[in-house]
């Protein structure tokens, strides 16, 4: 009988919390798991998932005249069909031979070690993937406006906002043709005003104005998750879910408010609600929410309309006597707010979460190969190295069957001190 | 087929019969004074002589909406599209209070600035989608009252006067301060997660892996 491996015991750690994996990952706070699954359509093969749209009214309307006129001939409902197609995403865990070194090796040492790297790992990846809804389906996480030596100045919006430390990113020239390399992010500073990146060597040709991706991507045009800035889009050029924008230049295009690198006001909250209402039928609002970043929920907060967070944590001097009649959300002109340090800073969308859907190959869980899930690794020398691996691996895609649902309001200001 | 609306009584608001043609379509409420002026009291009074805060019903708030609007059927289909000036419910929630915070003019810019930004070309007209400027200045939206589950709420002077408050105490924090909170806020949302991850996961392999204690005698 071979002699127990920690691979073994790492495995066999993993298989206990397998059940609770969907649990970390489908958890309700950031906007991607806030995506509801509709029942009908959340499985899909491997091929692309079809959303038939009525795209134009049927039926002619008017007078006629009952004295013998002519009533005229009819006609139908125009439909035509989105598609999409799931997107495979994996997030990589190693753990070194230094854990069981460090542990003694003993198994409630492993354990924990094993439960800490899964409650880790998907948190990251989660974030991960919440980033990606923030991008327009290309993967594109950053522009670098300047470099100076491995440091680069990230263009605001999204900054460093889309990034962690110890990914890995690829260079592409601004017009996603030319794949430059690869880099390992060092350090991410997203708060500051600075919004830098540092890697750990520029990829060859490292051009200012280049864009950065995300590791896996390929080829001119990469295509990834469809976030925000896809689905939520004014363009009358260009595709959405595989259909051309220039033939429903207003059925496609989300109702968008030009804040002219002004600051938030609640006139611009008006105007985008409205066009939404007007749109959609007056009254058609209750399931919007309005989704920012952090600076312009502190933007709404410095107009003085609002109960700020400090009151609802209870910082005020009676604020805890409050808490009893706060939903717990704030709101924009009644529509409640969700913020998030991932969201584009100069945005606010308003989002109509029930036309939203995730169109699901392979739910999350580890990567299996023939029962194992932790696999080990192998030096540059053929050898073991000292290290185990196991992934999370799932496979879907983001859609919106109405764009029109929603608004936003582009090119905000930033606050001072951001 | 889509049921008929209720009134807040829970009576159906049935297609009418020939005798009887009451149909209920919206509720309005006038503002208690009582609450009125509790406002008042914990909000001041504006240049105007007007009181800073004021609580309002939805039914009862309208608001100008300027534009092309496309009227649709129950089943959302397009009936028309008109382009023209509509006094309307100016917050979603129609069946709720809002307490509302008078804003000065020179929120919205000058007149010129006003015009630039809100008005809309549709249909070959220049349409003022949010109406004409408020030189008067403008009640924003600050709370809508409803409990934590998100149900009606009535409106009553200690209520008003709460809000008020609170929202005057925020809007004397330091920007700083303000900032600093919200990613505050987001850092404990991230340490609740953690949390709630950890102890699902030791819910998965409880300590001594469910072996049963067992008392030593």
């Amino acid at each position: 009988m071979p002699a127990q491996a920690n691979a073994n015991v790492v495995a066999l750690q993993l298989e206990k919390v397998r059940d609770k994996v969907p649990l970390l990952y489908e958890r309700d706070d950031i906007l991607l798991t806030m995506i509801q699954q509709r029942g009908d359509v959340e499985k899909v093969s491997s091929r692309n998932m079809r959303l038939p749209l009525q795209v134009n009214p049927g039926g002619k309307a008017g007078s006629y005249n009952a004295d013998g006129g002519d009533l005229g001939r009819g006609s139908g409902t125009s439909y035509d069909v989105a598609q999409v197609s799931p997107i495979f995403f994996r997030f990589a865990i190693e753990i070194t031979k230094l854990v069981e070194y460090a542990t003694n090796g003993r198994e409630r040492a492993v354990e924990n070690a094993a439960k800490r790297e899964v409650a880790n790992g998907m948190r990251q990846f989660r974030s991960f993937l919440d980033k990606l809804m923030q991008t327009a389906g290309n993967g594109v996480l950053g522009t670098i406006s300047s470099f100076a030596s491995t440091t680069w100045t990230m263009a605001t919006p999204p900054g460093a906002a889309l990034v962690y430390v110890g990914q890995t990113v690829q260079v592409y020239d601004s017009t996603l043709t030319t794949n430059r390399g690869t880099a390992n992010v060092v350090a991410a500073d997203p708060i500051s005003s600075t919004q830098t990146i540092t890697v750990d060597a520029n990829p060859g040709g490292l051009t200012a104005g280049d864009v950065i991706v995300h590791d896996g991507l390929s080829g001119a045009q990469p295509v990834s998750l469809f976030g925000i800035k896809y689905h939520q889009n004014n363009a009358t050029t260009g595709t959405w879910l595989n259909l051309n924008r220039a033939t429903y230049p207003v059925q496609l295009a989300t109702p968008r408010v030009n804040a002219g690198n002004a600051a938030l006001t609640p006139a611009n909250v008006r105007l985008a609600i409205n066009k939404v209402r007007k749109a959609l039928g007056i009254n058609h609002l209750s399931k919007l929410i309005a989704y920012m970043a952090v600076e312009q929920e502190h933007a709404w907060e410095n107009l003085g309309i609002t109960v700020s967070q400090i009151i609802k944590e209870g910082g005020g001097s009676s604020g805890n006597d409050l808490d009893l009649l706060f939903t717990g959300r704030k709101t924009m002109s009644g529509v409640p707010i969700k913020s998030s340090v991932n969201a584009d800073q100069t945005r606010v969308d308003f989002l109509d979460l029930s036309h939203w859907g995730r169109a699901v190959l392979k739910d999350i869980d580890f990567y299996e190969v023939n029962g194992n899930t932790v696999f080990p690794i192998y030096g540059a020398s053929g050898g073991l190295a000292a290290s185990y691996i196991f992934y999370f691996d799932t496979a879907f895609q983001v859609w919106d069957d109405s764009p029109r649902s929603g608004a936003f309001i582009d090119s905000l200001a930033r606050p001072s001190g951001y | 087929m889509k049921s008929a609306p209720r009134n807040r009584g829970g009576a159906s608001n049935r297609a009418p019969t020939p005798a009887s043609r009451i149909l209920v379509v919206r509720e309005s409420h006038e503002t208690p004074e009582s609450v009125a002026q509790s406002l008042a009291l914990a909000g001041g009074w504006n240049r105007f002589g007007e009181p800073n805060y004021r609580a309002v019903w939805g039914w009862n708030r309208l608001a100008w909406i300027g534009g092309k609007f496309e009227d649709r059927d129950e089943q959302g289909n397009l009936l028309r599209e008109r382009f023209e000036l509509r006094l309307e419910p100016k917050y979603p929630a129609v069946n709720r209070w809002h307490i509302e915070r008078w804003l000065p003019p020179e929120t919205y810019g000058s007149p010129r600035q006003w015009r630039a930004q809100t008005h809309e070309m549709a249909g070959g007209q220049n349409v003022p989608a949010l109406g004409p400027y408020p030189s008067r200045g403008e009640y924003e939206h600050c709370f809508t009252l409803e409990t934590p589950g998100g149900n009606f709420l009535q409106l009553t002077p200690m209520i008003a006067q709460h809000i008020a408050r609170a929202i005057e105490r925020s809007r004397s924090f330091p920007g700083a301060a303000k900032r600093r909170a919200l990613y505050e806020h987001l850092g404990r949302e991230e340490r609740a997660y953690e949390d709630w991850a950890y102890g699902l996961l030791d819910d998965a392999a409880p300590a001594f892996h469910k072996q049963p204690f067992v008392t030593v005698a």
